[in-house]
């Protein structure tokens, strides 16, 4: 998916804690460096500040509380226009055009815990507030549990546990879904029918605990398993937060396996990165049918790299991602719906930046896969429970396919102050390049200019 | 007190009870046993911390970070105390180094430096014949019409340097050209290698630098 994912960070409060500067970690957030990578698998808790201790009378630890506590704010202001107005759908009675330029003050507000906790255990966790839910909530959250070894060639190894809300988010590498390019993106555009579930489509909705390892800083293995965690779902009988009933919707039946193995290569100030992630969603439609029968089941394996140079004066990276999905689909085939379903998206960007403050990024972005007029629906059901004959977020065609390119120049006046001028161009979308709603919209229209300023502290 | 400190000192309580254990029971001195430990941490953290940027046995692959293999140990030390008193002042120093060093101990900073000054050091890299040849001539003997004195006549023949002058064989060349760069602008303030650095035009400095990381 690529409008309305939720955007990635960088944190000051871990410059506070290491005494060490953005660069150190980052080529420009949230982008990591091998630094940064290292420091994410031992599990944010490097640090070199005053500690607030405590030990019992057999001098075991019992507390080890830095003195200034790894808070952070960011914000990202923003302005989005269209290149076509939207249709206005708000009074039926009376239909119009939208007011096109959407300003976002805040685009969303967020409070991050990013440190250490104890020793071997540390955080990214984050609270957000977003201006098109009205809401706080929680966002990407990462909690690990990490401790390293020498093991006898001088080589180290690093293992921990994550428990995280969303797939990728505890990947070291930026070529994966939760921390990959668009970093920032509009929440005012036109968002695609069709995207993966391992592709941030779950997010925030799940809970999941994996195991890695990460040896001689260049072999990554890690196999996890998640489970729904649903915010604000109640349980109609009890009122209380659980169990899921069938008011809940994509309900994952059981766990679903993650899995990640990658290896990174080092040599002189570049890196290479080749590996493939993957995962297996059972998921019980819900939203009305009780969380039984059949399921709905979307097998995805990744591939993914990354190439960075990181030096003085000149940054260049290259990242890429190809996730492809098979859909089994035994509880919502019919009605439009086929059986199986083969959905495919890729993704391929290259970032320069010059001293770290003058940069832009250039991205193409692909999703293609099986025509079904069930899932990629020709009409929209608006929230009042009316279908509309409006086209825009429908495919006339029932494909899913999209492409398009973004391109992005960024402006850092300090290292936690970024300014980006961003603009996607969509060839295809939804199935069409042209009128690819039926309603004479064209990929094109939703072509989005987006202004942010992002900045943390 | 920094993570990697704190390591230490949680050590230190067991390593004592263990010391004094070998000396009644072997006759061991219990100084030498926690010093082992101690050496054996310091290890430990200098392949696992410093290591992601030095290299695990301080041989660098990225030329940004120093290589610190078989540098002097008294120059490691006097370079982390800077760095914890914040006196040396080049760009990567404030941004990595300032923080890393913060809370060490001088315990652990001799364990560190002991480390690196006991670990072997690479080949040296090639360079083209005649800039290194040009390098050479000014490492051994300056450039006199430029007021440059010899760098050898501090850093040693063989660039191979002493605790007061560091080693600079087997340097990487972007890192000498650097700090060559930082002494120019007074970032790093050594008033005599200011004065060298002044006297320098650029393609003298990457020549000397080449010369330096062709060195074994």
């Amino acid at each position: 998916m690529l409008g309305g994912t939720a955007p990635a960070w960088a944190v000051p409060s871990f410059a506070r804690q290491t005494g060490m500067a953005c660069a150190a970690c980052h080529t420009v957030f949230p982008e990591l460096t091998h630094f940064g990578r290292v420091f994410k698998a031992n599990g944010y808790v490097l640090d070199n500040l005053q500690q607030v201790q405590a030990v019992s009378s057999t001098r075991q630890e019992m507390l080890e509380l830095a003195k200034t506590p790894a808070l952070s704010i960011m914000a990202q202001v923003s302005y989005t226009q269209l290149k076509t107005r939207l249709p206005d759908v708000s009074n039926p009675d009376a239909p119009g055009l939208t007011q096109n330029g959407t300003a976002g003050f805040p685009q969303q507000l967020s409070l991050f815990y990013a440190g250490k906790i104890a020793p071997h255990f540390g955080a990214f966790a984050q609270l957000t507030y977003a201006n098109d839910s009205g809401t706080i909530a929680i966002d990407n959250t990462d909690l690990r549990f990490a401790n390293m070894i020498i093991l006898p060639r001088k080589q180290s190894l690093i293992y921990g546990i994550s428990l995280n809300n969303n797939p990728s988010v505890q990947d070291l590498w930026n070529s994966t879904p939760a921390f990959g390019f668009p970093y920032a993106a509009s929440n005012a555009n036109v968002s695609p029918l069709a995207s993966t579930e391992i592709d941030g489509t779950l997010a925030q909705d799940v809970g999941g605990l994996s195991a890695y390892a990460f040896w001689n800083e260049s072999l990554y293995l890690e196999a996890g398993v998640y489970r729904s965690a649903k915010q604000g779902q109640t349980n109609v009988l009890t009122g209380a937060a659980g169990p899921l009933d069938g008011s809940a919707s994509n309900v994952i039946e059981g766990g679903a396996p993650y899995w990640r193995a990658a290896y990174e290569y080092d040599w002189g100030a570049n890196n290479l990165e080749a590996g493939i992630y993957g995962a297996e969603f059972k998921l019980q439609p819900g939203g009305g049918t009780p969380l039984q029968g059949p399921d709905n089941r979307f097998n995805d394996v990744a591939e993914d790299f990354q190439y960075q140079y990181v030096g003085e004066e000149h940054i260049f990276s290259v990242e890429g991602t190809r996730i492809h999905e098979k859909m089994t689909l035994d509880a919502s085939v019919g009605g439009g719906t086929n059986a199986t379903d083969d959905l495919t998206t890729d993704r391929l960007w290259a970032t320069y930046y010059y001293r770290r403050q003058l940069g832009g990024t250039v991205g193409w972005f692909s999703t293609t896969g099986s025509t079904d007029t069930g899932l990629y629906p020709a009409t929209v059901t608006l929230p009042s429970g009316s279908v509309c004959a409006c086209g825009v977020v429908t495919s006339a065609n029932g494909s899913p396919d999209t492409r398009g390119l973004i391109g992005e120049v960024n402006y850092l006046p300090w290292l936690n102050v970024k300014l980006s001028l961003q603009y996607t161009h969509y060839t295809k979308f939804n199935g069409g390049s042209t009128n690819y709603d039926g309603f004479g919209r064209n990929a094109s229209d939703n072509d989005t200019l987006y202004l942010v300023l992002w900045f943390a502290y | 007190m920094s993570s990697i400190d704190r390591r230490m000192t949680r050590l230190a309580p067991a390593l004592a009870a263990i010391g004094a254990l070998t000396l009644t029971l072997a006759g061991a001195p219990a100084g030498a046993q926690e010093q082992a430990a101690v050496t054996q941490q310091a290890e430990d953290t200098a392949i696992g911390v410093c290591g992601t940027c030095h290299g695990p046995e301080g041989n660098s692959i990225n030329p940004m970070f120093p290589r610190l293999a078989g540098q002097h140990a008294g120059y490691l030390v006097r370079q982390l105390k800077s760095f914890k008193e914040q006196t040396r002042g080049d760009p990567y120093a404030i941004a990595y180094m300032w923080g890393m060093a913060s809370g060490l101990s001088d315990d652990t900073i001799d364990a560190l430096a002991q480390y690196y000054a006991a670990q072997k050091t690479g080949p040296g890299r090639s360079h083209d014949p005649a800039t290194i040849a040009r390098g050479r001539d000014i490492f051994e003997h300056g450039i006199p019409a430029q007021g440059v004195p010899a760098c050898a006549a501090c850093h040693g023949p063989d660039a191979l340097g002493s605790d007061a002058y560091p080693r600079l064989a087997g340097q990487h060349a972007e890192y000498i050209l650097k700090q060559l760069g930082s002494f120019q602008s007074n970032m790093r303030k050594i008033a005599v290698m200011h004065g060298v650095a002044q006297n320098l035009r650029t393609p003298e400095m990457q020549a000397v630098a080449d010369y330096l990381e062709s060195l074994p």
